[in-house]
């Protein structure tokens, strides 16, 4: 909690001090009388001393005021949630299938360590790992779309298709599938390094043992024993990692011109549109803040060891 | 003090010896050793000029021009040579690397060995300062603070050394706070040894292994982040990276024209150059934690 | 003379770690006969552990093992994996050392109690094997309500008892208890010790008690047999091999733990000087010559095989 007072603070400290002369910035290139902006600029408050607009401050982003972008005119939280779906959805499918093919990857490599099985996948995700994810994204698409012409250029939807429904969707689900393997396949690497090294950790425990003592076989050893204890660490991170890659995939974005918030943010550092960038900042900031939250709460609720407060 | 030397050196020849025996670990040195020639020797592979796009249309460069007909690497969209480009930006992207991280390494190590070794209420507050930067997402701060501060790669260093020192300082302190459990460091403290002494010959011998195989982990995130940050349009234009080359890249619509000779190459060199930091610090890593590798 | 319920001949165990073979177990044979006991005593290292574990094919799979292990009939050894998973816990079962890590920390006491009842069939559904885990824990002294416990709420008395009770689960003819009361204070270490006993009584068990405490043993175990370095060095009736050891070894591990009651021997400790080789590194002739008061030149150049030492017993010392 005291950390989203810290990000209010920075947030404002920040740009105050860069932001000279708002209203300037906000009418550059148009012909405004100066009586007029200065009468916006009372209207603003920024004549006030800086403790006073802090509180103006406060009380604007508690309503979800942030002002106007620079560049578009509009309102800042406007434009902002309009984003916030197309990014959700990318962002969540991703997240979801990296962390469920690299948890398994991480499994496999584990169990049978040190076999061609273990180094093919430890060296592939790492492989992937290492290079810049839009990077991955451009090649995917010149291969994919401009050359084999499988998959379409950019965009969630074609332009102008007018379709509905199920051709609709479709049409959605075709546009997501080259941006979606690109961020799989970056951040898969986390999750398969991680369970592979918690499960050989677990690996060298006495219960496994025990179990294989008591008759079982060793695949219901490792998936009933083994891996629910390797779990533990990867879900916490699974989390924290949902409130990370909601801005991880701003490069993504703007390779695929996908209309999120990643895109937004590209976009508006070309102003540079500080308003706008400024919400965006705020936006992932609370979004990693309440991830962490819910990691927290899954870790105490999984561990029977760890005692409720 | 002769004889924690020696033991130092025998520990030096140690690790060396064990990393020679590493295959990944020696590719992964060669490789880097291969780009940090290629950077050091820039300007004796290809001029300088002919980055400057008024030299290259007086030279009569074809515009988009790919491999086969511009040799070695094609040509851009100012008629510009991606091989110049690729040779010339590896030496911002490492060197930026590089620096980031000597950054990162020294805020972070001074801020973790000074909040370990003190102790209290320095630490609590350094801890508290340390975890709010950690749940800051790191990208978007490193954009915000680039673009509040304008383009230029100090600038670039600077914002990713300030976004990526608190994992260094939670690793270094609780390394340290292990040896300050031990046995030796009361004993000095009994002997009457002042603190600035016990730091330097009794913490920073045992931490500088952690430092070090976590600096060589860091520079792939450094360099990273500078790409992405170059790509987005906050790198220093008058210091082209590798990140900067796939932004041109991709902003002059390289990737419709399918000129993959134009961002393939920078591409690769930042794979190339980030798993070959990735492999050497894993192996130390190995080096110093056996129980990692074998049985 | 009815079969032995576990007969092992001449087993030798070969680990392969990363600093080459280590030859932990080296040429072991004994019986045990239905319905007796028998203690294993040793140092750590000795290999009585890996024996132990031996015994149900728990070692690491590149673990070289040579010999025969019969059990209740069966050759342990050459079973294939399906009978091999049958025999576990039903022909002999083991009660682990070390409690905490024996138990999986996010599984209940009671789903692991259950869980080889289930896997065995010797329990026809869920109901019915968590009413025999109550069972079992009331048998072992723990209350009911501890069957949806965690180990970690338990104490280390508490999770030894589990262990106990777990290892009865498919009423196995052979329990093995490696360690059941190291890490243990005294009065809990006596009352693990009484359950043992009257479970053997009631279940009609036969019974393997490893440990380095010697005087447990005496109290545990009908027979007994010492290892050092990976062999047997004495073998015989328990209190006999106790009070009048013909190994000098045993002499000094009898010495070295004082007998419960006994205060002369609390007030005279004996510790063996120096520690026990290790199993790639064993010294020329008799293991022990190092250590032992009594070396001379004929404990060189050939270790010495076991030789009777009276009735029914037998050590490896040429001063027999």
């Amino acid at each position: 909690m005291l950390t989203l007072v810290f990000v209010l603070v920075f947030n404002f400290f920040l740009f105050r001090v860069v932001q000279t002369d708002p209203v300037g910035s906000l009418f550059r290139g148009r012909n405004i009388p100066q009586e007029r902006l200065d009468e916006l600029r009372e209207e603003f408050g920024l004549d006030e001393p800086m403790l006073t607009q802090f509180g103006l401050y406060l009380r604007e982003t508690a309503q979800l005021n942030f002002g106007y972008s620079y560049q578009s005119r509009q309102d800042v939280w406007g434009e902002i949630s309009e984003r916030i779906p197309p990014t959700v959805i990318l962002v969540g499918v991703s997240a979801v299938l990296s962390a469920v093919i690299g948890t398994l990857g991480g499994v496999i490599a584990a169990w049978r360590r040190n076999s061609w099985k273990d180094h093919s996948i430890t060296s592939g995700t790492m492989v992937f790992y290492s290079m810049p994810d839009f990077w991955l994204g451009m090649v995917l698409l010149v291969l994919f779309a401009v050359v084999l012409g499988w998959f379409p250029v950019g965009g969630m939807v074609a332009a102008g298709s007018g379709e509905t429904g199920v051709s609709r969707l479709l049409d959605q689900l075709h546009h997501l599938f080259l941006p979606t393997l690109t961020l799989t396949l970056a951040y898969l690497g986390e999750y398969t390094l991680v369970t592979r090294s918690s499960l050989l950790d677990v690996m060298g425990e006495d219960y496994l043992t025990v179990a294989r003592a008591k008759g079982l076989r060793d695949v219901v050893v490792r998936n009933r024993h083994a891996v629910p204890n390797a779990l533990l660490p990867v879900v916490t991170l699974t989390a924290i990692n949902f409130g990370f890659v909601l801005s991880g995939a701003i490069a993504v974005e703007a390779v695929f011109s996908w209309p999120g918030l990643g895109k937004a943010t590209a976009d508006a550092i070309r102003g540079p549109d500080l308003p706008m960038l400024q919400g965006l900042f705020l936006l992932f900031s609370a979004a990693v803040i309440f991830f962490n939250l819910v990691a927290d709460l899954t870790y105490s609720w999984l561990d029977p060891r760890v005692e409720e407060a | 003090m002769s004889i924690a030397m020696k033991r130092r050196r025998a520990t030096a020849g140690r690790v060396r010896r064990q990393f020679r025996q590493s295959r990944l670990g020696m590719v992964g040195l060669t490789v880097l050793g291969v780009f940090i020639l290629m950077a050091l020797a820039a300007p004796l592979l290809v001029d300088a000029t002919e980055l400057n796009p008024v030299r290259a249309r007086q030279a009569g460069n074809p515009q988009w021009a790919s491999p086969s007909e511009f040799s070695p690497l094609g040509t851009d969209h100012l008629r510009r040579s991606v091989w110049a480009q690729f040779v010339w930006g590896s030496r911002v992207s490492l060197f930026v690397g590089l620096a980031a991280t000597v950054l990162t390494i020294l805020v972070g190590s001074v801020v973790g060995i000074v909040s370990g070794f003190v102790g209290g209420r320095l630490d609590g507050f350094l801890m508290r300062i340390t975890e709010w930067f950690l749940v800051i997402p790191f990208l978007p701060l490193a954009i915000v603070l680039a673009s509040v501060l304008g383009r230029s790669v100090w600038n670039i260093i600077f914002v990713i050394g300030i976004t990526s020192w608190p994992s260094t300082a939670r690793l270094v302190r609780a390394q340290v706070l292990t040896v300050k459990q031990r046995l030796f460091v009361d004993r000095a403290r009994s002997l009457g040894a002042s603190g600035p002494h016990i730091v330097g010959h009794h913490i920073l011998p045992n931490v500088s292994g952690l430092i070090l195989a976590n600096a060589t982990l860091a520079v792939p995130i450094s360099i990273l982040t500078e790409t992405t940050l170059s790509f987005l349009g906050l790198g220093d234009p008058s210091a082209a990276s590798w990140g900067r080359t796939l932004e041109e890249a991709f902003v002059n619509g390289a990737m419709t024209r399918n000129a993959w000779w134009y961002f393939l190459p920078a591409g690769f060199g930042i794979l190339a150059v980030v798993l070959a930091f990735t492999l050497i610090g894993r192996t130390l890593e190995e080096i110093a934690n056996p129980r990692l590798s074998g049985r | 003379m009815s079969e032995p319920l576990l007969s092992v001949r001449d087993l030798s165990i070969t680990y392969h770690t990363s600093g080459g073979p280590v030859p932990a177990v080296r040429g072991v044979s004994f019986d045990l006969e239905k319905g007796g006991s028998l203690g294993l005593a040793g140092e750590s290292g000795c290999g009585k552990s890996t024996l132990a574990n031996s015994l149900l094919r728990l070692l690491p799979p590149d673990t070289d093992v040579t010999g025969s292990i019969t059990l209740d009939g069966k050759d342990v050894l050459t079973l294939s994996p399906g009978g091999l998973r049958a025999v576990r816990w039903t022909a002999g079962a083991i009660v682990f050392q070390g409690a905490l890590h024996a138990l999986n920390p996010v599984q209940t006491v009671g789903q692991q109690i259950a869980e080889p009842m289930l896997v065995h069939n010797t329990a026809p559904n869920e109901k019915d094997a968590r009413a025999r885990t109550v069972d079992l824990l009331g048998r072992v002294g723990l209350s009911a309500a501890r069957v949806d416990s965690y180990p970690h709420q338990l104490s280390g008395g508490q999770r030894q008892r589990v262990l106990i009770a777990m290892a009865l689960a498919c009423d196995p003819r052979l329990l093995i208890a490696d360690e059941p009361t190291t890490a243990l204070d005294l009065m809990v270490q006596a009352q693990v010790l009484a359950l043992l006993d009257d479970l053997k009584q009631e279940r009609d068990l036969t019974l393997m008690f490893i440990t380095h405490d010697l005087s447990v043993l005496t109290y545990a175990c009908r027979q007994l047999a010492v290892m050092y370095a990976g062999r047997i060095v004495e073998e015989g009736p328990s209190f006999e091999v106790f009070a009048n050891a013909s190994h000098p070894y045993t002499r000094a591990l009898a010495a070295a733990f004082p007998t419960i009651g006994d205060r002369s021997s609390r007030m005279a400790p004996s510790g063996l000087g120096g520690d026990p080789p290790t199993p790639g590194n064993l010294p020329q002739g008799c293991p022990f010559h190092p250590r032992c008061p009594l070396a001379h030149d004929a404990c060189l150049p050939e270790e010495p095989g076991l030789r009777v030492a009276g009735a029914g017993r037998a050590a490896a010392c040429v001063l027999v």
